[in-house]
């Protein structure tokens, strides 16, 4: 009995020993508990439903409610979720009652003093010994300072986007205006270049055109008055004529060149340009018993264009092509638009002051002559360049092309058809419909 | 019966035109003419010679062609002559292109033919 009295008493014992190490234990979890800002939560189960919910001692820092105001009000955990999140909390409750482990979740709520606040919520599952689910544990981490910083950083993130592509536009918009400011120096250029050619080309006119005035009126004189007998005077007299008509024909070139700086320009129709050009030559096209097959897009958009100069440079065109052709030959002239890159493409010189992109229209002349040897032409927009009959050209005519076309900020290529003949390019910028609109509105 | 020969003011700084022009104009018989070579004294000499028509450079030192013009316009006697400029500055294209016409009055471009000159001499003398 002594030996029964001796293990009552060591059992006594260790059963004290082992409640003191409880009670320690649970007083050193509650102050653990109180002494976050984090607090847990439990949920008890049965047959699958929520019975039971009890909020540990640190959910008042996190929601601003006491646990004993949790235990009056049960719907109280529910209605604090921010209306938006309700539908992912209790989702993510389904799925544990399920008995799935979902992953943490974040979502906001309405502290008690109407602030909003951000927790994330972590649940585990408690099972019995039959694996069923008894009840859940909830982990509430308050991140309302991680998610405010988040949304500092996406905030400052999306500025510094904001920022970044405003530099971008800025920085395409400076190029643009560079490009621009070269382009407009260049024509600056040639105009001046151009004017200073012009200049010197009136003075250079005005006094030559005196002398030839005198030597053909000293010849009309003379003819008439020249000995009958005498069938070489009469020759060498018409060849004086024909070399005074050669001379005044090279001025009035170099008073086109020069006078191409004179420009007069509006929104025009290059369709009626091609076909005003193509009433003037005539003549010539039905001299030389050439054809003319007209390719003329209909919905051509309108260039800004000195009509008269446009004229010009397909009158030099035409009068170029039919003279390269032998009887039967056939001019084509094809007219259209688009995207430079997108929807046409020309050749890398047509394209040199233009960008992908840019909107343009396009004229096209095309003979059936013999072409241009390889070797000229790169020459063939030289002033004087010539490689008709001595007297026939005067070799300014696509020089005078080039720089109407320059001028017209514009472009121009020649080039030898892979079908025979030559193929030359005009390319000029479409009109914006904006400016259209304004000019038709004023 | 004879005809009056029409009298033709030509006022040019070039000697050689103004004589080409005399001697060709002239030798049709049809024409008398007064060449002046200089733009300063032009004005008495359309004065003393009352010509039909008077033929006026444009170019000219001292007294351009159009200046010259509004003179001889202001003068009672001279402002019902016709006058057609003989321009250096100009292409034949520009003549068409403006109708012949520059501030109002009829021009030829240089160089000219006699056929042309006197065609337009006609034209501008019957009217």
């Amino acid at each position: 009995m002594a030996i029964d009295c001796v293990n009552i008493e060591v059992i006594t014992k260790s059963k004290k020993q082992a409640d003191e190490a409880t009670r320690e234990s649970e007083q050193r979890y509650k102050r653990l508990l109180a002494s976050v800002t984090d607090y847990v939560y439990s949920v008890m189960v049965e047959d699958g439903l929520a019975v039971a919910t009890t909020h540990g001692p640190g959910c008042e820092a996190v929601t601003g409610y006491a646990s004993e105001e949790f235990e009056t009000d049960q719907t109280l955990w529910y209605e604090m979720i921010h209306e938006e999140d309700r539908p992912a909390v209790l989702e993510q409750a389904t799925r544990i009652l399920r008995g799935e482990e979902p992953p943490p979740l974040e979502h906001r709520i309405i502290h008690k003093n109407g602030t909003e606040r951000w927790i994330r919520n972590t649940t585990v599952p408690r099972k019995d010994a039959q694996g069923r689910l008894a009840a859940y544990d909830g982990l509430v981490y308050d991140i309302t300072e991680r998610k405010q910083a988040e949304g500092r950083l996406t905030r400052a993130h999306a500025e510094l986007k904001t920022n970044e592509e405003a530099l971008k536009r800025t920085l395409e918009e400076l190029k643009g205006a560079n490009q621009q400011l070269k382009e407009t120096q260049l024509q600056l250029i040639q105009a001046a270049r151009l004017e200073s050619v012009g200049t010197l080309a009136a003075g250079v006119a005005h006094e030559v055109k005196n002398p030839l005035q005198t030597i053909l009126m000293g010849l009309d004189y003379l003819v008439p008055n020249c000995p009958a007998d005498n069938e070489n005077i009469a020759i060498v007299l018409s060849d004086m004529r024909d070399a005074v008509k050669r001379a005044n024909t090279i001025i009035r070139g170099l008073l086109q060149l020069s006078a191409a700086t004179d420009f007069e320009m509006k929104a025009g129709d290059l369709n009626a340009s091609v076909q005003r050009a193509l009433r003037l030559v005539k003549a010539q096209v039905i001299a030389s018993k050439v054809s003319v097959i007209r390719k003329l897009d209909p919905h051509l958009p309108r260039v800004r264009i000195d009509s008269g100069r446009i004229e010009q440079v397909f009158i030099n065109l035409f009068i170029n092509a039919v003279q390269a052709m032998s009887p039967g030959g056939v001019l084509t002239i094809t007219t259209r638009s688009g995207r430079l890159g997108d929807n046409l493409t020309i050749s890398e010189t047509a394209s040199r002051p233009f960008h992908r992109g840019d909107h343009l229209v396009m004229a096209q002349v095309q003979d059936t002559g013999t072409g241009i040897p390889p070797a000229n032409l790169v020459k063939v927009f030289d002033p004087f360049f010539t490689t008709k009959p001595v007297g026939t050209g005067t070799g300014l005519g696509l020089s005078v092309v080039k720089n109407i076309l320059d001028l017209h900020g514009g472009s121009i290529d020649i080039q030898n058809s892979a079908a025979g003949g030559v193929v030359v390019i005009l390319v000029l910028r479409a009109e914006p419909e904006e400016r259209l609109g304004s000019v038709q509105g004023t | 019966m004879k005809t009056e020969k029409k009298r033709i003011l030509v006022v040019d700084d070039e000697p050689s035109i103004t004589r080409v022009l005399k001697l060709n104009l002239e030798q049709t018989n049809n024409y008398t003419v007064r060449a002046e070579n200089d733009a300063q004294t032009a004005v008495a000499a359309a004065q003393e010679f009352k010509p039909h028509l008077i033929l006026l450079d444009v170019m000219m030192p001292g007294l351009d062609g159009g200046e010259l013009a509004s003179r001889f316009q202001a003068i009672t006697e001279l402002k019902s002559v016709p006058i057609v400029f003989l321009t250096a500055t100009a292409t034949k294209g520009e003549v068409y292109a403006r109708g012949g016409q520059v501030g109002g009055l009829p021009f030829l471009a240089k160089p000219v033919e006699i056929s042309e000159v006197i065609a337009c001499l006609r034209q501008h003398l019957r009217s």
